[in-house]
């Protein structure tokens, strides 16, 4: 099943007035199920087109649908409703509320959809005994770990059960071993509840787990290939 | 809930911050809530006093009387309009009088006056100038006896025993007059009323005033202030139109004026007190949302409604300013009601305070009303002064905050 499709995207940025061609007609479709991960140097356009499937911003050309709806069409509240209901992000600084214990910030996705306080309560248990993080629940991000961190904002991204986790930078924080468990993580998420993740990331063994591959240069899709088994 | 409880922990993300602008708040609130008791506490007194000393709640007289209080003016003996006040259940009790502006004169000296003739069992029932006798002692029902201030005495060069010598203008055109001896010395906390108003036997005024059985006023003094209306009106509907029948509203215009005019005050003063913490507040939310920039584009990335951002924020500074007003307010009430209890000495001002009616120890009154209607102007100062921060919160772009450093 399609879940993104993006055709002809171009994205330009004004730095100082001056125009930065980040994206020039990028045309991918992703499918659910997929692990997929944007790998290109610095400045390739990685993070660009990330945001632009996330909704987060808005082409200069081109479009993205989502599902099979434009999300070009939508108003800021929509796009917002659309991220809240479908998709997680797992950032590169892990980006928790400091001021929210771990089990608060992965709920706190459910207030938005209102969710009872309960089913918060129950779901989020659940996931953090299931992802082995159940005794950060009563910690603020200022007493974990890096790695204790990233896993609390996978569980917040996919406590909803979205239909779309896009990851920037995972694993860039974090030390190899604990970047490789949070990748294990994510590929028995992607495998066990059919998630689809889409990374960005330069990071080699992000790359190398990675089943899809989306090789980016200079704003343009150099390659595409899926990585057998 | 859980916006609520991030809302709390946000504002003590800063400490210092959040209890600099705190403080400020408690400081401009404690001294509101201090000057409101104050002031409330200074009109009260005024307002107690004058309907204490001879206003009462409510006056019935001839009509006309109230605008030329002339003997020519005065009522009929008012066997019928005291049996209608004793049938009132709202009424708790009335005096009547016979009243006149007149002369008094001792040996050395003579002053203006206004002659009031009491039956002084039933007057010390109404007013408070039995309790304000500081020499002597009130009427005893004798005739011939009079009670003057102490400052009129001093006018005079009277004393206690003195003779004195009243007159006014007679019924039949001429000047009656009368000798009294004066028996008690007054004191009220209007240095105004004490240099104008002397007690006679009602029979004496009545003889020197030769106006047969007839009375000036009733004065009456209602169960509670809020029944007065109801006496006004239930006496309205009995009496005809040779009547006139006035409340404490009708007599003191002038004062009900000022208490109206300091509440109004009152909303200046808030406003003027909130303008000042209005910029202190901007400040320190637009603090706080700059330092969260990053934050705020993830939650909007994650999904967060800018409605429900902007009401974070706002949530945020009325958290701190109803932290700020209870303690403020609560610190102010605290003190209004101690001070209630014991006064505050405005000795050096007593002159002063008594040529507007109150005495030197001022009681501060504590107007929980008027606590409420503070603390609803402060939050929403609060509250509006958060407005223009979470605008700039909201108009954040998520791809680009994200990115903050």
């Amino acid at each position: 099943m399609e879940l993104i499709r993006t055709e002809e995207l171009e994205k330009i940025y004004h730095d100082n007035g001056v125009p930065v061609h980040a994206l020039y007609g990028v045309s991918i479709t992703i499918r659910k199920g997929e692990f997929t991960v944007i790998a290109g140097p610095s400045g390739s356009g990685k993070t660009t087109l990330l945001n632009l499937i996330g909704a987060l911003d808005a082409p200069s050309a081109g479009s993205v649908m989502f599902e099979g709806e434009n999300v070009a069409s939508k108003s800021k509240t929509e796009l917002a409703s659309l991220r809240l209901h479908r998709m997680g992000f797992i950032f590169q600084a892990y980006n928790l509320i400091p001021v929210l214990t771990a089990r608060e910030n992965i709920e706190f996705t459910m207030m938005l959809l209102q969710i009872s306080e309960r089913e918060r309560r129950r779901r989020t248990l659940a996931l953090m005994e299931e992802l082995g993080i159940a005794e950060l629940a009563d910690k603020r991000p200022n007493e974990m770990s890096g790695g204790q961190q990233q896993r609390v904002a996978v569980a917040r991204a996919i406590v909803t059960n979205p239909s779309l986790v896009l990851a920037d930078e995972p694993t860039a924080n974090l030390d190899s071993t604990t970047g490789g468990a949070l990748l294990d993580l994510m590929e028995r998420l992607n495998r066990e509840k059919d998630i689809t993740f889409v990374f960005s990331s330069h990071d080699q063994q992000v790359i190398q787990r990675g089943r899809r591959l989306i090789l980016l240069r200079d704003g343009r899709v150099e390659r595409d290939s899926h990585v057998a088994g | 809930m859980m916006l609520l409880r991030l809302a709390w922990r946000n504002i003590w993300r800063n400490r210092r911050r959040s209890l600099i602008i705190i403080t400020s708040i408690v400081v401009g609130v404690l001294a509101m809530s201090f000057v409101e008791g104050l002031s409330r506490g200074f009109l009260k007194q005024m307002f107690d006093n004058q309907l204490g000393a001879h206003t009462s709640h409510l006056q019935i007289h001839r009509r006309g009387f109230n605008d030329n209080r002339i003997v020519q003016n005065f009522m009929d003996e008012g066997a019928r309009v005291s049996s209608m006040l004793e049938q009132n259940a709202n009424v708790q009790y009335f005096s009547k009088r016979v009243t006149a502006y007149g002369i008094i004169s001792s040996a050395s000296n003579s002053s203006g006056v206004y002659i009031v003739g009491i039956d002084p069992k039933r007057e010390a029932k109404i007013t408070t100038i039995d309790e304000s006798i500081a020499h002597g002692q009130h009427l005893s029902g004798q005739r011939h006896e009079v009670v003057i201030s102490k400052r009129l005495a001093e006018t005079l060069g009277a004393g206690l025993g003195d003779r004195v010598v009243a007159m006014a203008s007679s019924l039949d055109g001429k000047v009656g007059a009368e000798v009294f001896r004066v028996v008690g010395l007054y004191q009220s906390p209007s240095s105004a009323f004490d240099r104008l108003f002397i007690y006679i036997p009602a029979e004496n005024a009545q003889e020197m005033l030769r106006v047969g059985g007839r009375i000036a006023e009733i004065a009456v003094v209602a169960r509670t202030l809020d029944s007065v209306a109801a006496i006004k009106a239930d006496l309205e509907s009995k009496l005809d139109e040779s009547y006139e029948i006035l409340s404490y509203q009708d007599l003191l215009p002038s004062l009900l004026a000022q208490l109206e005019m300091t509440e109004e005050l009152m909303w200046i003063f808030y406003l003027i007190v909130g303008l000042a913490m209005i910029f202190g507040i901007i400040n320190t939310m637009l603090m706080s949302v700059f330092e969260r920039i990053r934050e705020f584009g993830v939650l909007k990335a994650i999904g967060m409604k800018n409605g429900i951002l902007f009401c974070m924020v706002l949530i945020e500074a009325f958290l701190l300013g109803l932290v700020g007003t209870l303690i403020g307010f609560g610190g102010g009430t605290l003190i209004n009601l101690h001070l209630s209890a014991t006064g505050l000495n405005f000795a050096a001002f007593s002159e002063g305070l008594a040529s507007y009616g109150a005495g030197a120890v001022i009681y501060p009154v504590v107007d929980y009303a008027g606590v409420a209607t503070g603390m609803v102007v402060i939050l929403s100062i609060c509250v509006i002064a958060a407005i223009y921060p979470a605008l700039r919160a909201v108009r954040l772009q998520p791809v680009n905050a994200i990115r903050y450093v």
